[in-house]
């Protein structure tokens, strides 16, 4: 008996040997890598750590500083500006995930040959062939670039029809495993200010557009501002009447409706500073007002049935975050409406993409959307369209539901998790991001206009050599992300769960 | 499992060490001395001719070969293909030692071995790598620094530099043998870390052919802003068609620091105790580029150049430009030569910097130093040596690679009229009156990092250039924020604020006697810009 037990335990201390050999390396290569440089990365945060003043040949004495550091990170107006980048790079993001659905929901269709379809991709073939040599005989849209895209979607619409779904999904795939620096340099020639096919595209519409638009009254053009802050007003009465009614019914708490109104009331705080006339600076915040006002009295009246201070805040914040960025859009498309004009006489003219301090980050925004939509969130969204079962469509059919209703409450519901998880990630990611970007389109120009924190967390650390301050940036950002992603983490995992 | 983990091991330690033993490269008899410079085309041959170097002043080791098991003893040595090139040209019986037809009645034989080979470390030339490479102690022997004592000050500052003062005096590098001018920039703190490798000033190449063709008259080799704007216009408005995109410009780029010189202003005061950027003259500056850009447009925008697809390698897309005439002038050295004879024979002329009261270049160029943990320093201060002597200087002058860093081999017929460049005679000697008459090093200031100031000073110009604020706003900001730089320096270091203390007083005394029009003693002023600012003005006393 007690010979077995030795034996036993021998044995196992023998098993728990050879698994720790096994994964010693991996173990060893954590704690090198990537703990020990967390700790000490923290430690230096607090310090004044200068690779100039303290490297084996310089030892100067490393001083403790304390949160001077971190004083002095709050009291750079670069860092805001940096900060400011970051996020305005996010703002992409849900655009992203939106995109990666949709490509997820297409490639999740039967888009396979069979019969009729062959024959439908292949007429759309011969037609677009017989187009691009209409136009070369007429000599219009006669450049290589046209001819190209035509040619390539021809190609894909044939080998789509003989390869089906797999074909389809490697090609919306296949950004996402280029190499990042060769997808960069081919983007900056896309973005050519003369010669690239953007702007190539984009010039004669402008012309054309802008002679439309010279030939319009001005005033007519302008009022195009207004009709947009009348929609955006429009939009924060409606979402106050839904918050209102749902408060009524008790399916949203008070903290849920208050955030939610508080939401809506935001495109009125900018409308105030950006509104580009009187009228529009009137229309915006008058309907946040009353919105605001129609809230309050609703929250003083009693209600008949009660619920919890904080329900259904998840869907508070996405369904009054979603109408705060359609007015903050409105706003923006007025803006240029009442200026287009003044625009249009002047000329359109594409713009400068990288070169142009307002343009260069909605660029490097546009180029993040591309890689985005055919990333591993729509191998998510794909892995999660086929877990759905099928049941419930069936059932939607049944009872006679749109295919945007089907969406609305089966797929889009059932795919919560994952777009919570994705949105996570995103969130992580965008914070982190915009380095590579940086140091190989922009250098982080014109003017700063792309230098987004980890650009700023390497040139303080490696330029300049200030690795405490540049340490004590890096924890600010994790210490920014870790907030982010708690308060996600929190209020939507309940959304999830709702 | 434990099976397959361990035939992995085996496996991937029997692959290194396959690579090791068939890599020859990476065994060499003699020490192997890195150089971390850019990979340019001349580097071989300035490589080869070190090495014959070492040979002809005797540093390396001899070998008498007496009999033909020597020889083979000697031959089955490690060499490299770079060493036995060396021994075989920089030994009069350096042929016959490889020549398998060499027999007893030969012997014997007496040849050198260069006592280190060179190689070049292009992929650390970064200078973030160089850095993080140096204060880690696993930098390359010899470190080009560039930008005419920029990264030299940076280098020497983290104390990864050697300090090569003594063995200049030994091996016979020291500050007389380069342009007096030049010589500031090898010191940091009054000890000597830095031999220039190639002096270079940035002038103007002018190509002909492109005046030529427009019909416009070439530029004189020195003008004033007035003529530069006025010919500007006049060859744009030639080379243009009317109404169509600009194509054609007069020059690639204007000359910043040397428009701001030749106005008395430089980035630092005369002390370099604090940045003169919110000065006006710094704000005229900017203006007068922005207007030669986006109204003028003799200039091409960061549109434009965005916009000229070619991409050229080694030097960058203007040098493509100039060659098919998209700038009729083209800002670089002479070290452009090198790329500009690949092209064929092309009809060029030399112009400086449009001036506005003061001619002046910025004489700059690559720096190389000594890394301070090199193992075989003895054979990188002589590098260093090497580059003093004529065989490197002669190398230049061929070349073409800026200037010789001995001024004394630009009075030669060679350097003057190169027999295999006709189409150059004319050229070189403005590079050389310029660097003696009017170049000047650049000023850095021992209180801020040369590359935080270079890089506020940057942004400011795109703020300009962006419209995203005015000339004297984006003047005054980038001031502020290399003051602020200069505080934040001092408030970690007792000793610098020792010095800044002291040298404002003296700036006190400065700007007084300058109020009161007495003359200032030279050696109260350390901003090398302002030495000759006040020597051209008359404002020194003797």
């Amino acid at each position: 008996m007690g010979g077995t037990m030795i034996s036993r335990g021998g044995r196992e201390a023998s098993r728990m040997a050879k698994g720790l050999a096994f994964i010693a390396p991996n173990i060893a290569g954590f704690l090198v890598f990537t703990l020990f440089p967390l700790v000490f990365s923290f430690a230096m945060a607090f310090t004044n750590w200068d690779i100039q003043r303290h490297n084996m040949y310089n030892n100067e004495a490393l001083r403790f500083v304390g949160l001077e550091n971190l004083v002095r990170l709050f009291g750079d107006p670069d860092f805001f500006k940096y900060l400011g980048n970051t996020f305005f790079l996010m703002m992409g993001m849900p655009f992203g995930i939106a995109g990666s659905l949709g490509a997820a929901l297409l490639l999740s269709r039967d888009l396979s040959a069979g019969g009729r379809r062959v024959w439908a991709y292949v007429l759309l073939c011969v037609s677009l062939t017989v187009g691009i040599g209409a136009l070369i005989a007429a000599g219009a849209g006669a450049t290589a670039m046209t001819i190209l895209v035509c040619g390539v979607a021809g190609a894909i619409l044939v080998t789509g029809s003989l390869g089906g779904k797999t074909v389809y999904r490697t090609l919306f795939y296949f950004p996402h495993f280029t190499a990042g620096v060769a997808t960069f340099l081919l983007w900056k020639k896309l973005y050519n200010p003369h010669t690239g096919p953007f702007n190539n595209a984009l010039r004669p519409l402008l012309e054309s557009f802008g002679g439309a638009v010279n030939a319009l009254p001005a005033g007519l053009v302008r009022s195009g501002a207004w009709a947009c802050a009348a929609l955006a007003a429009a939009l924060a009465l409606i979402g106050a009447r839904n918050l209102r009614r749902a408060w009524l019914d008790g399916e949203m708490g008070t903290v849920s409706v208050s955030i939610g109104t508080s939401l809506l009331c935001v495109p009125a705080v900018l409308a105030v500073p950006w509104a580009p006339d009187a009228v529009v600076r009137l229309i915006i915040p008058a309907a946040a007002l009353a919105a605001a006002a129609l809230i309050v009295r609703t929250l003083a009246a009693r209600r008949e049935f009660a619920c919890a201070l904080d329900e259904e805040l998840g869907h508070a914040v996405i369904s009054c975050g979603g109408i705060m960025t359609a007015q903050l859009a409105l706003l923006g498309l007025g803006i240029v409406l009442f200026r287009l004009p003044e625009m249009s006489a002047a000329g359109l003219a594409p713009p400068e993409w990288l070169t142009q301090y307002h343009w260069s980050k909605p660029s490097l925004m546009i180029m993040g959307l591309w890689a985005a939509v055919g990333s591993n969130s729509m191998l998510l969204y794909l892995a999660g369209i086929s877990n759905i079962p099928p049941e419930l469509y069936e059932a939607a059919d049944v009872d006679g539901a749109s295919p945007l209703q089907r969406f609305l409450h089966i797929t889009w519901p059932q795919l919560a998790p994952i777009t919570f998880f994705i949105l996570i990630m995103a969130i992580i990611h965008g914070l982190q991001g915009g380095f590579e970007m940086a140091r190989t389109m922009t250098q982080g120009g014109p003017a700063g206009a792309t230098t987004t924190l980890s650009y700023y967390v390497y040139t303080e650390g490696f330029e300049t050599g200030r690795l405490g301050y540049a340490s004590a940036v890096a924890w600010a950002l994790f210490a920014l992300v870790f907030t982010v992603t708690v308060f996600n983490w929190k209020f939507g995992n309940r959304y999830v769960n709702d | 499992m434990k099976y397959l983990f361990l035939i992995t091991a085996a496996a991937l330690a029997a692959f290194g060490a396959a690579l090791y033993l068939t890599e020859p490269q990476a065994r060499s008899e003699v020490p192997v001395i890195y150089w971390v410079i850019d990979p340019a085309p001349a580097r071989p041959e300035q490589i080869a001719l070190y090495h014959r170097w070492l040979i002809k002043h005797g540093h390396g080791e001899k070998y008498d070969i007496t009999t033909m098991a020597e020889l083979d003893v000697f031959r089955r040595k490690k060499w490299t293909p770079a060493v036995r090139d060396a021994i075989e040209k920089g030994n009069p019986d350096g042929p016959k030692v490889w020549d398998a037809r060499t027999n007893a009645a030969d012997l014997p034989l007496s040849v050198t071995a260069p006592g280190a080979e060179m190689r070049v470390d292009a992929s650390s030339n970064d200078l973030s790598k160089k850095l993080i490479q140096g204060v880690s102690g696993v930098a390359g022997d010899v470190l080009e620094a560039y930008n005419g004592g920029q990264q030299m000050q940076y280098f020497a500052a983290a104390g990864m530099l050697a300090d090569v003062t003594e063995s200049a005096k030994k091996y016979g590098f020291e500050p007389e043998k380069t342009y007096e001018a030049l010589r500031p920039a090898l010191f940091f703190e009054g000890r000597q870390y830095a031999f220039p490798r190639n002096p270079a000033q940035t002038m103007y190449w002018v190509n002909k052919a492109t005046f030529e063709k427009h019909q416009q008259p070439l530029p004189p080799s020195r003008w004033t802003i007035e003529e530069f704007e006025k010919r500007g216009r006049e060859f744009v408005k030639a080379a243009n068609p009317p109404g169509a995109r600009r194509r054609v410009f007069f020059a690639d780029r204007a000359f910043v620091v040397e428009l701001r010189r030749g106005l008395g202003l430089s980035m630092f005061n005369e002390t370099l105790t604090r940045c003169t950027l919110d000065d006006p003259r710094n704000a005229r500056v900017m203006r007068l580029i922005h207007q030669w850009t986006y109204q003028d447009r003799i200039l091409p925008s960061a549109a434009d150049m965005a916009a000229f697809d070619t991409e050229g390698g080694w030097g960058g897309k203007s040098f493509q430009l100039f060659k098919n005439g998209q700038f009729a002038m083209f800002a670089s050295g002479r070290w452009a030569l090198m790329l500009f004879r690949k092209f064929g024979e092309m009809q060029l002329a030399v112009a400086e910097p449009p001036h506005t009261g003061m001619p002046n270049t910025i004489l700059s160029g690559g720096q190389s130093t000594v890394f301070r943990g090199s193992r075989h320093r003895k054979y990188a201060e002589l590098f260093l040596a090497y580059m003093a002597d004529e065989d490197y200087n002669m190398q230049i002058v061929r070349d073409g690679d800026a200037l010789p860093p001995n001024p004394k081999y630009t009075d030669s017929e060679l350097f003057r009229r190169p027999p295999d460049h006709p189409n150059e005679w004319g050229c070189h000697e403005p590079w050389a009156k310029a660097a003696h008459e009017i170049g000047t090093v650049a000023s850095f200031s021992p209180f801020v990092l040369p590359v935080v100031a270079a890089r506020y000073d940057g942004v400011s110009q795109q703020e300009v250039m962006n419209d995203r604020a005015t000339a004297e706003e984006a003047g005054k900001t980038a001031a502020d924020r290399i003051n602020g730089e200069i505080r934040r320096t001092l408030a970690e270091s007792a000793e610098l604020r020792k010095r800044y203390a002291e040298l404002t007083g003296l700036q006190e005394k400065i700007d007084a006697y300058r109020a009161e029009g007495r003359k200032v003693p030279l050696d109260w002023i350390r901003n090398p810009f302002h030495r000759r600012w006040y020597l051209e003005k008359g404002w020194v006393a003797q």
